[in-house]
C-alpha cells in the first residue's frame, strides 16, 4: 500500500467503521434478541433480563406446534434440495454448454422466480392448483413444486458460474486421450464443478427452509412449515418457545453458510445473480 | 467388446445429439408450474370480477384495475407501498454503503470472509425469525420502551411498531444485505490508482471520496437501490407483522382479497399491479447490472 492510500484509509476509516458498526448492529441485533429470548428464564424477555435458562429449549422439544413445523420444514428443504439440485444442475450444463438461439431467454426464464414477488408466485400457483383441480391445492407435492421454483435459480446460478470458470480445454484434453464425451464429463468436468453444485444445493436447502412467501397460500394445519407456524404465533404473542425454535434455525443457517464459505470463494460472491 | 463399443456409441449419441434431454425436466416444470400459472393469473385479472367464482367467464373487462385506481383504500395502499419501498431503498443505501466499503476495500482476507458470512447469514435467515427479534425490541412492552421507562426517560410506551415507522425499520433490516452485496462488487472494482491520482493532484481524502469514489460507485448504488425497491415493495411478512395490519400495502390486500374474501379476479389484479411495479424496477436494475458486471451483478 502506498503512503497516500494508508493516510486515506486512516482518515476515512473512522467514519466507515462507525457506519459499518451501525449496519452490522441493524443486521445482527434482532438475531441476538431471538437467542436471548429463547434462553431467558422469564415468561418473556424484559429489560433488564431476568436470567438464563434452558426451559424454553425444553419447551420447544415438547411443543407439538413448533417441533413438528421445524421437522416438516427440514424434510421439505431436503426433498426440495435434492430435486432442485438434479433438475437445476442438468439445466445449467445445458445452458452453459450448448449455445443455441434463445439460450439467453431460457436462462432468463430459469432465473425469473427470483424477480417475481414470492406472494405473486404463490398466488399464481394457488389459482392454478385450485382451478385445474389436479389434487395439488394445499398438498405436499404442490408445496414441493412451489419450493423447487424458488430454489432452482440459486442452483442454476451457482452451477453455471462454476461451469463458466471451468477450463473447457481440460475436457477436450480428456477427449483427445480417448475418453468418450460422457466419461470426459463425468471424470473431468464434474469433479471440478462439484463445489459449485454443492454450494448451490446448500443455498437451495436454506432458501427452502426459510421460505415464507410462496408457502403462505400452500400451508394447511397438516402441512405447516416453520416460518408459517412462527408467523401465526407472532400475530398474537411473543412466545419464547418460538424463539427457541429460532435458535435452532439460526444454528442451521450459520452451519450452511460456513459450509458455503469452504466451497466457493465468498470474495467473488454477490449473492444475487439476475443476469 | 463389441457390446461396450455399442453402448459407448449410444451414450455418445445421447450426449452429443440429444443434449436437450438435460434441460427437459426443468423446462417442463417451468412451463407447467411457472409460465402457465402466471399467465392464467394475468388472464384472470382481466375477467369480470365475481366474488367466489374462479372459473373463467370470458367477460373481459378492466373493472378490477379501475377499482384499484378509484377506491382510495387500494390506491392509498399502492402509494404507501411505493413510498415505503423508496424510503427503504434510500435508508439502506446510506446505512449499507460504509459496510460494503469496509468489506470491499480492506485487504484482510480473514476479516472479509467473516463479514461476508455475517451478511449472508443475516440475509439467509428466515425473515420471520428476524422480525421476532425486532418486535421484541420495538414493541410497547419491548426492550427499547422497557429501557426508556426503566431509566424514567418516558412515562408510557412510545409507539415504535404497528405503524409506518415499524414497517420501515423492518424493511431496512430485511433488505440491507441485498444492498451491501450489490455495492461490494462495484466498490472493489474501483482502482486505487484513480484515488491516488486524485490525492496526488491535491484532493483531500474527503474530496477524493465524494468526487471520485461515490461517482464511480454510481452503477452499484443504482442497482442496489432498485433491487431493494423491488424486494421491499413485494414483502408481505414485514408489513403484516411490523405494521400489525394497520399499514395496508399491496401484498396484504392480495392475500386478504383471495384468502379471506374469495375475490379471485380483484386479488389477481392487485397482484398484477404489484408484479408490474416490481418488474419495472428490476428491468432498469438489469440494464444497470449488465453494464457494470459484463452481465453478472
Amino acid at each position: 500500500m502506498s503512503k497516500a492510500k494508508i493516510r486515506e484509509v486512516n482518515e476515512l476509516g473512522t467514519l466507515v467503521k462507525i457506519g459499518s458498526g451501525i449496519a452490522l448492529a441493524i443486521l445482527l441485533i434482532p438475531v441476538f434478541i431471538v437467542v436471548l429470548t429463547g434462553l431467558n428464564s422469564g415468561d418473556h424477555l424484559t429489560f433488564p433480563p431476568e436470567g438464563i435458562s434452558l426451559r424454553w429449549i425444553f419447551a420447544f422439544f415438547r411443543s407439538e406446534e413448533f417441533l413438528s413445523a421445524f421437522l416438516f420444514s427440514f424434510g421439505l428443504a431436503l426433498i426440495t434440495m435434492t430435486l432442485s439440485t438434479i433438475f437445476g444442475t442438468l439445466a445449467a450444463i445445458f445452458i452453459t454448454r450448448f449455445s443455441f438461439p434463445g439460450s439467453q431467454l431460457l436462462r432468463a426464464l430459469f432465473l425469473s422466480p427470483l424477480i417475481l414477488p414470492g406472494i405473486v408466485l404463490g398466488l399464481a400457483l394457488y389459482i392454478f392448483y385450485v382451478s385445474t383441480d389436479i389434487g395439488l391445492a394445499r398438498s405436499y407435492p404442490g408445496m414441493v413444486i412451489a419450493h423447487m421454483l424458488v430454489t432452482m435459480p440459486y442452483v442454476i446460478g451457482t452451477v453455471s458460474a462454476s461451469l463458466f470458470n471451468f477450463d473447457l480445454n481440460l475436457e477436450q484434453a480428456a477427449r483427445s486421450l480417448g475418453a468418450s464425451p460422457l466419461t470426459a464429463f463425468r471424470k473431468v468436468t464434474l469433479p471440478n464443478i462439484s463445489n459449485g453444485v454443492m454450494a448451490g444445493s446448500v443455498f437451495a436447502f436454506i432458501v427452502s427452509f426459510g421460505q415464507f412467501d410462496v408457502s403462505l397460500f400452500m400451508a394447511t394445519p397438516n402441512n405447516t412449515p416453520l416460518p408459517i407456524a412462527l408467523y401465526w404465533s407472532l400475530r398474537y404473542t411473543f412466545e419464547p418457545t418460538a424463539a427457541a425454535a429460532g435458535i435452532f434455525a439460526i444454528a442451521l443457517v450459520i452451519t450452511s453458510m460456513l459450509i458455503t464459505s469452504k466451497l466457493v470463494n465468498l470474495q467473488k460472491f454477490s449473492g444475487v445473480k439476475f443476469d | 467388446m463389441e457390446d461396450i463399443k455399442d453402448k459407448n456409441n449410444f451414450l455418445r449419441i445421447f450426449y452429443t445429439y440429444r443434449p436437450i434431454l438435460l434441460v427437459l425436466p426443468a423446462l417442463i416444470l417451468f412451463i407447467i408450474f411457472f409460465i402457465i400459472p402466471v399467465l392464467s393469473m394475468f388472464v384472470l385479472a382481466f375477467d369480470k370480477p365475481v366474488t367466489g367464482v374462479l372459473d373463467l367467464q370470458g367477460k373481459w373487462t378492466l373493472k378490477s384495475f379501475l377499482r384499484i385506481y378509484n377506491r382510495s383504500l387500494y390506491f392509498d395502499a399502492a402509494v404507501t407501498s411505493v413510498s415505503l419501498a423508496a424510503l427503504a431503498s434510500l435508508i439502506t443505501l446510506i446505512i449499507g454503503y460504509p459496510l460494503a466499503y469496509l468489506i470491499a476495500k480492506t485487504e484482510n482476507v480473514a476479516r472479509n470472509t467473516f463479514l461476508m458470512i455475517l451478511v449472508l447469514c443475516a440475509m439467509q435467515l428466515d425473515m420471520v425469525i428476524r422480525l421476532f427479534g425486532l418486535m421484541v425490541l420495538m414493541g410497547d412492552n419491548g426492550l427499547i420502551n422497557g429501557a426508556l421507562m426503566y431509566f424514567n426517560i418516558i412515562e408510557k410506551p412510545i409507539g415504535l411498531m404497528y405503524n409506518k415507522l415499524g414497517v420501515l425499520v423492518g424493511l431496512v433490516q430485511f433488505s440491507l444485505p441485498f444492498m451491501v452485496l450489490s455495492l461490494i462488487g462495484i466498490i472493489r472494482g474501483i482502482s486505487p490508482a484513480v484515488v491516488e491520482a486524485s490525492r496526488s493532484l491535491g484532493a483531500s481524502p474527503n474530496q477524493a471520496f465524494w468526487k471520485i469514489i461515490i461517482p464511480l460507485s454510481m452503477p452499484g448504488i443504482l442497482a442496489g437501490t432498485l433491487l431493494v425497491f423491488a424486494i421491499s415493495i413485494s414483502s408481505y411478512i414485514v408489513p403484516a407483522l411490523m405494521g400489525g395490519w394497520k399499514v395496508m400495502v399491496m401484498p396484504l390486500h392480495v392475500y386478504q382479497q383471495i384468502a379471506e374474501m374469495g375475490k379471485w379476479q380483484f386479488g389477481s389484479a392487485i397482484a398484477v399491479v404489484l408484479f408490474c411495479t416490481s418488474l419495472l424496477s428490476v428491468i432498469v436494475y438489469q440494464r444497470v447490472a449488465i453494464r457494470i458486471g459484463g452481465g453478472r451483478a
